[in-house]
Parts: C-alpha cells; sequence; structure tokens
C-alpha cells in the first residue's frame, strides 16, 4: 500500500451548523434506495423521520440523526421511508429501486433454514467480480443473522483490502454478536478500554501486510490456513458461533490464481459448503462453477451485480484504507480514542518483513513465507505502519510469523542520529517487548 | 272534572301511553293538547309525571321529552306545576337508567339553564333546577371515581401505545383544522412524553398521573369523537324510529316522522330550543359553547364543574364503548404523566407552543396495523418447513411470495419494539420484552459513561485532563484467547459487580462497574484482564503522603490527585499500589504481562 496522504486529521465532529446547510427531506419508496455517492470532502446527517429504511442491512433508528463522512453508501428504504438530511455542501440525491433485494432476502431465509434444522450453521463463501457488492452483501447477511435471532455469525473477511474492524492488510474473523453501525465503513468498532455507542466486536486478526495477494500467495494461504485452525476451534467450542454460521468475504476472482487453486484450498480449510458467486460474466461463472461443483455439489448460486453498488476508483479504496487505520487508533466521532506516543530505543525493537516476491524474484517457493530483518533506517519506517505480534522480540522467525498479531503501531519518527524512534501505540504504556513485522501501509499523520 | 275535560285528560293519558319510544309526532301532539287546553294543565302534569313514574326506565326519556316540550312551547304555568316534583323525578330517573339515557338527560338538562326567550329565564324555577345541578355534581364525581378506579394499570409500553393512539387521532384531527394550535400543541407534548417515557423510568404514581393527565388533556378530543359516534348512533336510531312510527304517521296523517330531540338539533328552524347545540354540524365543536348564554345564572365555578364531569362523562362513555368493541388495550400499571408535569413543571401548557417544531407526519396508526398485519402473516410458519427456502439457483432467483410477503417480516415489524437510540428490534414474548429493557437501560448508562468520560474543552488544569479517563483501543486477543473467548462477556447487557475493583481499593466500597461495553468479565478469561477495569483501579492518598502527586515509575508521568466525590477523598486513578510503590494500573499490568 503506497503512501497514503492524511494532512493531520484529527477526529472532529461534523460541524454541520453551517448557514449554508438547509436541511432537505426525502421520500423513498418501498423497494427504492437512495446510492450515497458523498464525496470525501463532504459530512452528511440523516434522520429517518418515518418508514423502514437500513444501511447495508443495518435497520436505522427513527428520529435519530446519523452522520455519515467519507463513504459511499445505500440506504434502502425497506417500506416507504421519509427521512430528512442535511449536507456541507450540495448534493444531489437520486432514488433509483433496487431489484436485487428480493434475491438477499432468499438468500438470507435459505441459511436460515439451514440454521434452523441443524446445530452447524451455513459456511457460505461470497467471491465474485470486482465492485459487484461482496462485501455489501456480507454486511447485509450478517446484519439479518442477527436481526431474525440473537445468532453470532462469524464474519471472515479474506481480502486484504477491506477494512473490517482492522486496519487495512488484514485478514480478519469476527463474531458479529450485535448490531454494526450503519455509519462505519469499517463495520464499526474493535474493543476498545470504555463505554462505546454500541457494543463493540472482538475480531481475531492475521496480518498479511501487504496489498496485492499475489505479491506473496504463499504467505496469504498461511495466513489463511492459521485463521482457519483458530476459527475452527472457536466454532468447536462456541456452540452459538457454530450453529450460527460463517459469512465469508473474499477477494475479488481476478486476484486468484488462473487455475482457482487457492479458491479450492480457501473452500478447503474453511470448510465452506455453501458459495454464492456475484457474476456478470458467463464465461468467467462456468469456469468457477466447473472447479467448484466437484467440491461442493449443487450449493452454489449466482446472484447478478447487486444494485445497490457504486463505482468506485483506487482513490476512494485508498481513502477509505486510511480512515480505517485513523479509526485504529483514534477512533471516530462517537468514539474519541487516545493513542500513545511511546519513545523506543533502536535496542528495544525487532522488526521482521514478509518477502514481497513482486520485486523478490529470487525466492525460492520454500522461502517465500520466510521473514527477513528489516533495517533500522528512517528511508523504510518513517510512517510505516508495523504489527506487533504476540512472540517475544527475541523470538525466531518461524515464531514470529507464526504468531498472533496484538495490535499494531506506527511510525511517527526515526531519529537514526540517538537510534530512537517515536510509535504512535493504541493502548498507554511502553512498546510491548515484542517482535514487530513491517506492513506495507504508510500513513502520514 | 267535566266530562270534556275527561275525554282530553284521558285522551291525553292514552297517546302518552303510546310513548314508548322517541316519537317526534308523537311528542307535538301531546303539545298541542297542552297548550290548548291550558285549564287542565294540572291534570296534564299529574299524568306526565305519573308517566314518568310508573313506565319501564326504558321509556322515562320520552316522557322527560314531552315535558321538555310542552314547557318550552307552553311555557308558564307547566313550567311551575313541573318543578315542583322536577328534581325527585329527575333524580329517580337518572339513577334507574343507562350511561347513554344519563347523559341525554344531563343534555336536557343543560337547555333547561339556557335562559328562555320569552322570560329571559331558565325554564324552570331556579331552586328546582339548582338542586338537579348538585345531584349532577355529585353523581359525575362518583361516575369520576368509578371511572379512575376502572382506568388500568398503567405500564410504559402501555400508556407508549396510548399515545400513540392519541396522536393518531389528533393528526386526524389536525386535518380538519390545520391550523389548530392547540392541536399542534398537543402533538409536541405527546411526542415529547413519547420520548421521555422511553428515555426514563418513572414510579407507579408517575405513571398513574400521566395516565390521568393525558386523560385529562384529552378529554375533549375524545369528546369531538364522542359526539361523532353520538351522531352516527343518532342516525341509526333515527332510523328505527322512522319505521316504528310508521303506523302512526300513517294514522295522523302527518308527514313529520323521527324522533324529538334529533329533528329539534338537527334542524334549527324548529321552535324547539336546540339539546345538544354542541354537536350540531353547523355549531363549531367547542366545548364551551355547550354553556355560552347561561353564565348569568349560575357562578362560574359551576360551569366549569359542570363542564368537566359533562367531559369525564363522555370520556366515561366513549371508553366504555371502545372498551366494549375490543378497542382498546388497557394500560395496566405505570403511565405517561410525571413526564408531562416535568415538561410543563414551570410553564403552563400553552407555552410548549414555541417548541412546536415540524413533527414526524408519522402515522403511528399504520404502524400499528402493518405490525399486526405483518404478527399475523407469519403465525404458523416455520422457516426449517419451507421446500421453496432451499438453497438452489431457481429458489434464490425467482421471487417468493412467500419470503416477500411473510417472512420478511421477521426481519421487522414482528419485532414490534423498535430502539428508538440504535434501532435493535426487540418481539412481544416475556423475555424478549425483557431485554428489551435491559438493553434501553444498558443505553442509558453507556451514555452516561460517554458523557462523563468525555474530555471536557474547559478542563482548568492539565494534570485534571491527564486524569480523565482516557479511552483507547485494546490490544487483540491472541490467538487461544479468542478461541475461548465469548462475545457474551461483550454483548451482555446486565450490570455486574467489578471484585476487582473492591478488593484493589483501599477504602473498601463497593462500585458498580460495567465492562467495555457494558458487558461483564468472568474469572474465567482471566487471561483477557479489561482495561477498563485497570483504569477503574485506584488509590486514595495516604494522609501520611506529603505530596500530592507521584511519578509512574514506568512511563515516567506525573499523576496528579483527583477528589473524589463519591469518597469524598483525593484518589489517584488508574493506580496500583505494589510493595509501597505506586504504578499507573495499566503500566503495571502491561509490563507484567509482557514479563510474563
Ligand atoms: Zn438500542
Ligand atoms: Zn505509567
Amino acid at each position: 500500500m503506497s503512501l497514503l496522504p492524511g494532512i493531520n486529521e484529527a477526529t472532529e465532529p461534523l460541524e454541520l451548523v453551517n448557514d449554508s446547510n438547509e436541511v432537505h427531506s426525502l421520500a423513498i419508496p418501498i423497494g427504492s434506495q437512495w446510492k450515497v455517492d458523498l464525496p470525501s470532502d463532504f459530512k452528511l446527517a440523516i434522520t429517518i423521520k418515518s418508514g423502514i429504511a437500513e444501511v447495508l442491512g443495518t435497520e436505522l433508528a427513527n428520529d435519530t440523526e446519523y452522520h455519515f463522512q467519507n463513504w459511499k453508501f445505500t440506504v434502502f428504504a425497506v417500506e416507504d421511508v421519509e427521512l430528512s438530511w442535511k449536507c456541507t455542501q450540495s448534493l444531489q440525491p437520486k432514488i433509483e429501486s433496487n431489484n436485487t433485494a428480493s434475491q438477499i432476502y432468499n438468500l438470507h431465509f435459505a441459511l436460515e433454514k439451514v440454521r434452523n434444522s441443524s446445530f452447524y450453521g451455513p459456511k457460505v463463501l461470497i467471491i465474485g467480480e470486482r465492485n459487484s457488492g461482496k462485501t455489501s452483501l456480507c454486511r447485509i447477511l450478517s446484519s439479518y443473522t442477527i436481526k431474525f435471532k440473537s445468532y453470532q455469525p462469524l464474519l471472515i473477511n479474506l481480502d486484504p483490502n477491506e477494512s473490517i474492524f482492522s486496519p487495512p492488510g488484514c485478514l480478519t474473523a469476527t463474531p458479529i454478536s450485535d448490531l454494526l453501525d450503519p455509519q462505519s465503513p469499517s463495520w464499526g468498532q474493535s474493543m476498545t478500554s470504555g463505554a462505546t455507542a454500541l457494543h463493540s466486536k472482538q475480531p481475531y486478526v492475521e496480518n498479511f501486510g501487504m496489498e496485492k495477494i499475489s505479491s506473496n500467495k504463499q504467505r496469504y494461504m498461511s495466513n489463511i490456513e492459521q485463521l482457519a485452525s483458530a476459527v475452527n476451534k472457536r466454532i468447536t467450542s462456541d456452540a452459538l458461533v457454530q450453529r450460527s454460521g460463517c459469512i465469508i468475504d473474499s477477494p475479488s476472482l481476478d486476484q486468484y490464481d488462473d487455475n482457482l487453486d487457492d479458491l479450492e484450498q480457501i473452500i478447503q480449510r474453511l470448510n465452506v459448503n455453501m458459495v454464492v458467486i456475484i457474476c456478470d460474466d458467463d464465461g468467467l461463472y462456468q469456469k468457477v462453477n466447473n472447479r467448484v461443483k466437484p467440491i461442493i455439489g449443487d450449493l452454489m448460486i449466482r446472484l447478478p451485480k447487486l444494485s445497490g453498488v457504486i463505482e468506485t476508483d483506487d482513490v476512494y479504496k485508498r481513502s477509505l484504507q486510511r480512515s480505517a487505520i485513523r479509526e485504529y487508533f483514534y477512533g471516530n466521532i462517537q468514539t474519541v480514542l487516545s493513542p500513545f506516543t511511546a519513545g523506543v530505543d533502536y535496542n528495544e525493537l525487532t522488526i521482521w518483513a514478509p518477502r514481497d516476491l513482486t520485486y523478490d524474484t529470487s525466492a525460492g517457493k520454500d522461502e517465500a513465507l520466510e521473514l527477513l530483518p528489516v533495517t533500522l533506517e528512517a528511508s523504510t519506517l518513517q510512517h510505516a505502519i508495523i504489527a506487533i505480534t504476540y512472540a517475544d522480540k527475541n523470538a525466531n522467525k518461524e515464531e514470529v510469523s507464526k504468531a498472533s498479531i496484538m495490535g499494531f503501531g506506527l511510525i511517527t519518527e526515526v531519529n537514526e542520529k540517538r537510534q530512537k524512534m517515536r510509535i504512535l501505540l493504541p493502548v498507554p504504556g511502553r512498546f510491548p517487548h515484542n517482535a514487530a513485522i513491517l506492513t506495507s501501509s504508510r500513513y502520514l499523520e | 272534572m267535566d266530562p270534556e275535560a275527561e275525554r282530553i285528560v284521558k285522551d291525553f293519558t292514552s297517546i302518552l301511553e303510546e310513548l314508548t319510544f322517541n316519537s317526534r309526532p308523537i311528542i307535538t301532539t301531546i303539545t298541542k293538547i297542552a297548550e290548548e287546553n291550558i285549564s287542565y294543565s294540572q291534570y296534564f302534569v299529574d299524568a306526565l309525571e305519573n308517566r314518568i313514574d310508573k313506565c319501564v326506565p326504558g321509556q322515562k326519556l320520552y316522557a322527560f321529552y314531552a315535558v321538555d316540550s310542552i314547557c318550552k312551547n307552553a311555557g308558564s304555568p307547566y313550567t311551575i306545576y313541573f318543578s315542583r316534583n322536577l328534581f325527585s323525578l329527575y333524580k329517580k330517573t337518572y339513577l334507574l337508567v343507562d350511561n347513554n339515557t344519563r347523559s341525554k338527560l344531563i343534555n336536557m338538562f343543560k337547555t333547561w339553564m339556557t335562559p328562555n326567550e320569552a322570560t329571559g329565564g331558565p325554564l324552570f324555577e331556579g331552586a328546582a333546577l339548582e338542586r338537579i345541578e348538585k345531584f349532577l355534581i355529585k353523581a359525575s364525581a362518583l361516575h369520576q371515581k368509578n371511572f379512575q378506579l376502572k382506568l388500568p394499570t398503567p405500564t410504559v409500553p402501555l400508556l407508549l401505545r396510548d399515545i400513540d393512539k392519541l396522536t393518531v387521532l389528533t393528526n386526524e384531527r389536525l386535518r380538519n383544522l390545520p391550523n389548530d394550535e392547540k392541536l399542534l400543541m398537543k402533538l409536541n407534548v405527546l411526542s415529547q412524553l413519547k420520548q421521555s417515557l422511553q428515555r426514563e423510568k418513572l414510579s407507579q404514581d408517575a405513571l398513574r398521573q400521566v395516565q390521568l393527565q393525558l386523560k385529562q388533556i384529552f378529554a375533549q378530543d375524545q369528546k369531538v369523537i364522542q359526539d361523532s359516534v353520538r351522531r352516527q348512533q343518532q342516525q341509526n336510531e333515527q332510523g328505527e324510529s322512522k319505521q316504528s312510527s310508521k303506523d302512526h304517521t300513517m294514522e295522523n296523517g302527518s308527514k313529520e316522522t323521527g324522533s324529538y330531540n334529533n329533528n329539534v338539533h338537527s334542524e334549527s328552524s324548529t321552535p324547539f330550543s336546540p339539546l345538544f347545540s354542541s354537536s350540531s354540524g353547523s355549531t363549531p365543536p367547542v366545548s364551551s359553547t355547550l354553556f355560552g348564554n347561561i353564565s348569568s345564572f349560575l357562578p362560574a365555578q359551576n360551569f366549569a364543574e359542570i363542564e368537566r364531569s359533562n367531559k369525564i362523562s363522555s370520556l366515561n362513555k366513549l371508553y366504555e364503548s371502545l372498551n366494549e368493541e375490543g378497542l382498546l388495550y388497557e394500560p395496566p400499571k405505570e403511565s405517561v404523566v410525571t413526564l408531562y408535569n416535568k415538561l410543563n413543571k414551570d410553564s403552563e401548557l400553552s407555552s410548549i407552543n414555541d417548541t412546536v417544531k415540524n413533527l414526524p407526519p408519522i402515522s403511528t396508526l399504520q404502524n400499528i396495523l402493518f405490525d399486526c398485519k405483518a404478527y399475523f402473516s407469519t403465525v404458523n410458519i416455520n422457516v426449517s418447513n419451507i421446500p421453496s427456502l432451499q438453497f438452489n439457483q431457481q429458489n434464490i432467483a425467482n421471487k417468493n411470495p412467500l419470503v416477500t410477503n411473510s417472512l420478511i417480516n421477521l426481519l421487522y415489524r414482528v419485532k414490534s419494539n423498535k430502539c428508538s437510540t440504535c434501532g435493535k428490534r426487540f418481539g412481544n414474548a416475556p423475555e424478549e420484552k425483557k431485554l428489551y429493557n435491559e438493553h434501553l437501560d444498558w443505553h442509558f448508562r453507556i451514555n452516561n459513561r460517554i458523557k462523563g468520560s468525555s474530555v471536557s474543552s474547559t478542563s482548568a488544569s492539565l494534570a485534571a485532563a491527564a486524569n480523565k479517563n482516557i479511552q483507547s483501543r485494546n490490544w487483540y486477543l491472541s490467538a487461544l484467547e479468542w478461541i475461548n473467548f465469548k462475545d457474551d462477556f461483550i454483548v451482555s447487557t446486565k450490570e455486574v459487580v467489578d471484585e476487582d475493583r473492591q478488593t484493589n481499593s483501599q477504602n473498601n466500597r463497593a462500585g458498580i462497574v460495567t465492562l467495555p461495553s457494558g458487558g461483564k468479565i468472568s474469572s474465567a478469561t482471566g487471561s483477557n484482564v479489561s482495561e477498563e477495569s485497570l483504569y477503574n483501579k485506584f488509590v486514595a492518598v495516604p494522609e501520611s503522603s506529603v505530596d500530592m502527586t507521584f511519578k509512574c515509575p514506568i512511563c515516567k508521568d506525573v499523576v496528579s490527585s483527583v477528589y473524589d466525590e463519591e469518597s469524598g477523598e483525593w484518589i489517584w486513578k488508574n493506580t496500583v499500589s505494589i510493595d509501597g510503590k505506586y504504578f499507573h494500573a495499566t503500566c503495571y499490568h502491561e509490563t507484567s504481562k509482557n514479563s510474563r
């Protein structure tokens, strides 16, 4: 992930009390949606006045103001909705009908039927083309699942470009045990030390640390293996999660190997028993179907590209990733967090880096998983996000690469002269006595 | 008595005997006879009094209508004669008849108080009317008491439902009178009451008060509705009497049909003074017009009482009729009214007017209907028994009416208790309602904590700010911790006592502490010490201590003491005492964890 410029973006409340702000009202007829294509510097507030409205499956409370910023999302009218909105800049809402909602409901109730008739919930993998609505579908299905009963479906994110309860670059597994935050592009808060307006979530985090899974497919598959191991153990020991099943988000199909070996591995590692493919391309569908059918039989269905998908570009995705990093350390408007800058001597640090095979073509297959020691110097470390592992600082590289991730630090300053760094930590205290892994994310405060 | 007189009185009596229903022609005939034979008035009065006394309760009112008609058209001496026994007859009748007839008697009485065109005074002698009036006030008070006893015990959900109903009714009235500020104000009061009810916990007494005041504030609205109900009833009655009086009209050759008081109040051109001026379509349905021009005869205070008792009795009637139809959901306990008191503490209701803003045009009745429909659409549906929910391409891709018409409701309206803070829905089963209440309490606690911990921009000293309960992201769990973690620790909305805090505090006081998301932590997950519980550790500054600050040996930060109002002591927050040394609880925990 190349440099993510972020010019001193402290978290500040929406300044919506601007003279130029008018309150507008908007009606969304049943079954239609407002695709909120919100430019990144706009701030929007929405209050549902009547009817049932939801943002990606999460129903909004009526007469409560919701704030949105730096996010493109969809407000869907389950029933006729009247709402009021105000925005810092002028916005032209467009209402259009949603013609995939009924299929999502069908899908939800089909999964519900499985949960209802067995102790083993569905483990459904969502795959599809780029920008087809995979993550949105996962989010909607997760929300509907907890809406129906007090289930705790396990949301598994295998796409390191998405930031779900974590900074980008991670693979995560998170029991969705309560409401998602409809205002949050990263779905809500992971645990904090204090009170949060909604119940926070407790993710398990694997650090891939690079942007493209093709940069080191072996490392990616090894991440999945470790994640799957934790997930399968959790499922065995947690009856509620087991019954609720898994909803698995994945990288777009173009990122897999051409023979789809990695897709097959994912299905097998995570014991996937149902697949949903969102795909308008018949050829691609046929290809995937041929590969998947022998593994899971007929339990693959196809959906068209979701109606609510908003076309986005890389600039937008970068800004989402940047806000996910900011949110990890600083929280958001509702939950303001105070990170801590620790002064760390060089000798207190051990930093490793995964191999990026795009550049490091010399590495053989066996060496792909090997971590490389990182020389402590400003040019590589300034503004870098590092993953702090649970492995001891002096542990060997095999141990480090197998260790769980404790959290992330941001190297804000490297002083080569004094052999010191300043590292922003989420938790106050000293820098842990643990080994760290360099990620490709850079964040300029 | 001469034969002629005997014949006329006999005729009169036999016609009177026919007055077994509300017949305008009969009453008109009787009135005519009485008018034309004033000399026999004494006999007619006897006959009528006898009739009122002896006939079955259901027919007494019609005899009274005859008295009313004679007195209003013939006047003296009938008015004088009738005044003698008027009170006892009226009282006796009132006590025997049903509530519907009672209100008709009361309405008739009201017209008697109206100044008579001819005399400029009330219809009957003042003393008789006064006694009736006193009697009615007493009766209404009794009524009111019974009514209160009959009021269901208020609960928050039931009061909410009442409020919703009143909102609908008021909105409906507002549609006809869009500029009525009183109605707008009432709507506003309702919405504020609703919000407060949802937000706060009220005692039983408070709720009862809310309930009664709701009833009072909306007595008038209910009267309006009641009037329209009554008008409908009268139309039905009219229909009935038309049929049964057919024979008489044929005999008399008269074209006049219908009942006495109906025609009286629906045609302003009749010679009779209107009985129900308030409900007639031509006059505005405002209660003050009921008593508009009799103020010279009764002290104002009495009007107010009559007005009020009238309102209460109509409310009572409405209540009973709605109840009979099964349209009333009876709030058992708690109700909405302290709220109203709170809102209205310093100011009269009218001042709330200023705050009337654009209220949500939400049709609550529609909501209730949808909820009911949703509920019925899902009765006896079991998701696991539906073949069309099998996971296959056809089932997912095609429109499934069962999903779109029925099942979808399981996600929304079947769980009709929607949290107004976060939108989460809860069902109606007792355990769901319990969860709902716990959920609301949880919001309340969390909001208080969020308010309490937010850094105030006007914090006086840096030291104070440094000691604020600072919130930060937690470290993620290790794989092993995560595998054994149960999310119930996060999502439980129950309050728990954190034992950790008690044992670590030098002053042995119990503190109720809720964990990060208001959840609990169990000793089984000992490895998973919450940051929150660390921050909640504190040490009271020892009396021997010279300095009110200490330096944390780990992070080298200086920790200042803060005054803890609860204990009345100076304390160091986020602090533990280890072997006589003081540390940040968080620093100490991190360090010991990392070095183990
Ligand atoms: Zn809530
Ligand atoms: Zn410290």
